[in-house]
């Protein structure tokens, strides 16, 4: 098992700046340069099953599954021998990519849905890499993209492709697209939602529940842009809502407090529902580097399988 | 300081310019695009803050720039001593002539005519010579040159305003080519007379110059060399004006009581606003509409024609009134109804009414009553005594002997103008006839006709048979005369024979005896002499005679204002009272004529006797649409546009000619511009030098990317 903490980070020590990851122009690349930086060893599944990867064979030993005997190899040798098989790991993730107007907000030359992306797309990476399934739904107010978990050859590769169309959606209903993925995800899995969650929280709470309830594990990456979290503007100008459209006269310095303080109501709402729901939660801003969300990504499955198996036990 | 061109001042409008853009810059509506409103609640901007001006002194040097631009292309320059040559020099000789016609009387243009004037009377110099005339039918002058020159000259134009103050339009029509005539007449006297070296002769004519304008005069005259004419239009307020006339119906024929009784026509002016009018009866005090106004539709320059039932029965309707017109001067005429004259013929002879063989039996059938004229014979029998009232009849006729007496007062009727018919019906007549001819020796002997006598030969020419003169009518053959009386017409000294038996004896006499004519018929019309009273030829003969007489005087109760309308000739003095009240009273023995000078119904009482005629406006008053000036030039008037060659504005053009020149001497616009080049430079410095840490900034906020990418 790696540690995490010690794991992240490039050789130099140094944090990529999202800045500058966000000029690469290849989605898959920029996922690399991420999970390169934090690649050490191996993510092998703990199990080894039985599956269609063919590993090794092995002397039986009384006490083995005699199911596993190949008996064509007995047969030959007279021998018993157990076939190994690599099997695929059982986590099964989706990611929940939100690419909503309101997502393509961004102050610092980005928006947050390429950060969004990207972030979605070192997931895949990273879990690929592991082995995992790897799932994607992209949705604004409704499903966009959806492919289903698979660990395949080229299934990455069409997973990008998904995570590089352009958003067209328009306004953002958070509600829709769990509903669905709730019907359509039977196997109980990963669920990560990256977005931005300027949604109401009521029905937030009620379909994450939904998501729970049907035994999902939820991770949430609530992204913000800096702009957002600090309200920033010092010019009162014709502010519009990317995603109603709505226009509204504003001097920033005579609202900055009241925005302030809704919004934190807000965040600390989502955050309780999360807790509340047993949903693991991480909150930033889209100026964090992305190294940091994978190891925040990594944390928090630790301390879920360990909460969990302490739960089992 | 004064400027050539001042309207390019401004042109420093412009300086608002600048300061919108100073101050849109800084409250233009920038779009910050933001990725949920939901958090935010509307909070208006603090306005103070933004209507502030920045860059201040960036903001005065444009707007100076922009100011120096606007005053140099407005060219000022410096006002110098100039030598006013305007007051040296001849004077010039002007003829003011204002129209007071009718149609001055609508809204407005009396008052701009006279405002008009009054700026030409104020805009004479001293050596000017101004006479003052009115026109309408007729050319009054106010004030004429002897006057002008006469005055004082700091007291002329005053004069000449006060003359003119107290013209009012009137109810005349319009004679502006008779006008003309008199002023161009006026001036090319003048200079006859002396003052050859006037600078300029000229007629400034103030009128509304309407197409009824009777403009027949100056066709037949040469208007002076050296003489302008300058038109001075005067504006009516309101263009609509509809106006009224009325139509001469024939009266030959007898009118049904349903049929139309009068017929009108209306026209409107060609550049009229109304078309809808309505026409009706009005009663006498011209307060009160009687019946039914009828509507009638009269499209801008068109007229029609419309045709008004009688009055209601009772109603002392005397005017048609034209409503729905801006102008009322022309919505009336005044008509009265038309009434039959009462003619009476004095018969003298023996014979009772009833018989069917004597004359007056003929007489009293051959004048039927008519809508014109109602013919009296009045028989006196010799034992009846004549009255007073017989003595007014035009026409005597005498067909049997008289006494002496009655001879005699015969005779006195015959001397004093009127007309007596004597018809030979026996020889014995002649006597009679000898008394009043004032011949006692007169005798006339029974004619021997072999079967019949005819009229062979007819003067045609004398007035008796004038109307018998076409071809058609002057076949008298048919007429047969039994017998007649045998008269020596050399017994008549002064006798004209109007017609002669075919026999060569006379048939008709014309004797004049004192003022009036004795008619001698030498054989009766009554069946037993002739077959004249049997004849076609019969009536038109007695009528006439009765006109000769001056019975059947043509009444004409409609009159043109200033038409000159003969009265009742009486004796008596003559009271003759207007339609606004007013009256005047002419003596006994003076030219019974009154000149009309306004319309209505006027009433002249002589005696016992009343008559009532009315005067209506001049139809052509009525077309008040201006005239093209062009058809006084057509007559070959030298007309000077008006709209060049007021004085006021011929003053103006040298005045401007003379700055012109000034203003090129110093072209201060030239510093003006070199200044606005320098104000500009230092502009650009500035907003250069003021660019730059803006610049300098936004590098600041790139530069992170920069060093990181």
């Amino acid at each position: 098992m790696i540690s995490p903490t010690e794991q992240v980070g490039h050789v130099s020590g140094e944090l990529i700046d999202p800045h500058a990851l966000m000029a690469i122009r290849s989605l898959e690349l920029r996922a690399r340069v991420v999970v390169e930086g934090f690649w050490t060893g191996i993510h092998r599944s703990p199990y080894h099953g039985f599956s269609v990867e063919f590993t090794e064979y092995r002397a039986y030993t009384p006490g083995d599954d005699p199911r596993y005997l190949d008996w064509k190899l007995y047969a030959r040798s007279d021998r018993y021998f157990i076939k190994k098989f690599e099997d695929e790991t059982n986590l099964r993730c989706h990611l929940l990519a939100d690419n909503s107007r309101s997502m393509a907000f961004g102050s610092r030359g980005y928006t947050k849905a390429q950060y969004a992306n990207t972030l979605a797309a070192t997931l895949a990476y990273f879990l690929h890499q592991q082995g995992d399934a790897i799932g994607l739904m992209t949705f604004d107010e409704q499903i966009r993209e959806y492919l289903p978990a698979r660990h395949r050859p080229g299934h990455l590769r069409h997973l990008m492709l998904a995570l590089e169309k352009p958003a067209t959606g328009a306004a953002t209903d958070l509600v829709a697209p769990l509903k669905r993925v709730a019907e359509i995800v039977r196997k109980r899995g990963l669920m990560v939602l990256i977005s931005d969650l300027l949604a109401p929280v009521e029905a937030l709470e009620r379909n994450l529940a939904a998501l729970t309830a049907t035994g999902h594990e939820v991770q949430v990456f609530h992204l913000l842009d800096p702009a957002e979290l600090a309200f920033d503007f010092d010019k009162a100008a014709l502010f519009h809502d990317l995603e109603s459209g709505r226009k509204l006269y504003l001097d920033p310095e005579a609202v900055r407090h009241e925005y302030l303080r809704r919004l934190g109501a807000h965040n600390l709402a989502v955050e309780t529902t999360c807790s509340k729901l047993g949903i693991g939660y991480r909150r930033f801003g889209t100026d964090r580097p992305m190294e940091l969300a994978l190891f925040d990504f990594l944390r928090a499955r630790m301390a879920q399988s360990k909460f969990t198996l302490r739960s089992r036990n | 300081m004064s400027f050539l061109t001042p309207l390019f001042l401004l042109g420093a409008l412009a300086v608002a310019a600048p300061i919108l853009f100073h101050l849109i810059r800084q409250t233009s509506k920038e779009e910050t695009k933001f990725s949920s409103l939901m958090f935010l609640l509307a909070s208006p901007p603090r306005v103070t803050r933004r209507s502030r001006l920045e860059h201040i002194l960036l903001l005065v040097l444009r707007s100076l720039v922009l100011c120096l631009l606007a005053f140099a292309f407005a060219r000022p320059f410096l006002n110098m001593a100039q030598t006013d040559d305007a007051a040296t020099g001849p004077g010039r000789r002007i003829v003011i002539l204002v129209d007071t016609s009718a149609s001055m009387r609508r809204e407005g243009v009396w008052a701009d005519a006279r405002a008009r004037a009054e700026a030409f009377l104020r805009d004479t110099t001293p050596a000017d010579h101004v006479a003052l005339f009115t026109c309408d039918r007729d050319v009054k002058r106010l004030v004429t040159f002897e006057q002008w020159d006469s005055a004082a000259a700091g007291q002329r134009a005053t004069i000449a305003i006060a003359a003119l103050a107290k013209a009012a339009p009137t109810w005349h029509g319009t004679h502006l080519g008779t006008a003309l005539v008199a002023a161009a007449s006026a001036l090319d006297e003048a200079r006859a007379e002396n003052q050859p070296q006037l600078r300029e002769r000229r007629v400034i004519l103030i009128s509304d110059l309407q197409e009824g304008s009777h403009l027949a005069a100056l066709q037949a005259y040469e208007w002076p060399k050296g003489v302008e004419l300058v038109v001075e239009p005067a504006r009516a307020k309101r263009p609509t004006n509809a106006g009224l006339q009325l139509i001469a119906d024939s009266d030959d024929n007898e009118k049904k009581p349903g049929d139309a009784f009068v017929r009108v026509r209306v026209s409107n002016s060609t550049d009229a606003k109304r078309e809808l009018f309505q026409v009706g009866w009005q009663s006498a005090d011209g307060k009160d509409s009687l019946g039914k106004p009828q509507d009638v539709y009269v499209p801008p320059g068109q007229s029609r024609v419309v045709a008004l039932t009688a009055p209601p029965v009772g109603a002392s309707a005397d005017r048609i009134t034209l409503r729905g017109d801006d102008e009322p001067f022309d919505n009336n005429v005044y008509l009265l109804p038309p009434e039959a004259a009462r003619v009476s013929v004095l018969y003298l002879g023996t014979e009772p009414e009833t018989d069917t063989a004597q004359p007056l039996y003929f007489l009293q059938r051959a004048f039927p009553a008519t809508r014109k004229q109602i013919v009296q014979i009045l028989a006196r029998p010799p034992v009846a005594q004549l009255l007073p009232s017989d003595t007014e009849a035009p026409l005597v006729i005498v067909t049997d002997a008289m006494s002496d007496e009655r001879a005699a007062a015969v005779r006195r009727l015959l001397t004093e103008g009127k007309t007596v018919l004597v018809s030979l019906k026996t020889a014995a007549v002649a006597r009679t006839l000898g008394q009043l001819v004032g011949s006692a020796t007169l005798t006339a002997d029974e004619a021997k006709v072999p079967s019949y006598a005819m009229l062979a030969e007819i003067d045609f020419q004398h007035p008796l048979f004038a109307p018998f003169a076409d071809p058609r009518f002057s076949d008298f053959t048919k007429i047969h005369f039994w017998k007649y009386r045998r008269l020596d017409a050399t017994q008549f000294p002064g006798a004209r024979v109007v017609a002669k038996f075919d026999t060569g004896d006379p048939a008709l006499l014309q004797v004049p005896v004192g003022k009036g004519a004795l008619y001698v018929l030498t054989s009766g019309w009554q069946p037993g002499d002739s077959q004249l009273a049997l004849s076609s030829k019969f009536l038109p003969l007695l009528f006439s005679l009765l006109e000769q007489a001056g019975g059947l005087r043509p009444q004409i109760t409609q009159h043109t204002v200033g038409d000159t309308v003969p009265l009742a000739a009486t004796n008596a003095a003559v009271r003759v009272t207007k339609p606004d009240g007013t009256g005047l009273t002419l003596g006994a023995g003076t030219a019974a004529v009154i000149q009309t000078d306004q319309p209505g119904i006027h009433t002249a009482v002589s005696g016992a006797t009343t008559q009532r005629f009315a005067v209506n406006l001049d139809p052509q008053e009525s077309k008040t649409p201006a005239m093209p000036i062009e058809e006084l030039e057509h007559l070959g008037l030298a007309v000077k546009r008006a709209d060049k060659t007021t004085t006021v504005q011929a003053a103006e053009t040298k005045r401007h000619l003379a700055n012109a020149e000034l203003e090129a001497r110093q072209k201060l616009w030239r510093w003006l511009i070199a200044f606005a080049l320098v104000f500009v430079t230092l502009e650009t410095l500035l907003a250069g030098w003021l660019a730059k840490p803006t610049v300098a900034t936004s590098a600041e906020t790139l530069s992170p990317a920069g060093r990181l990418s």
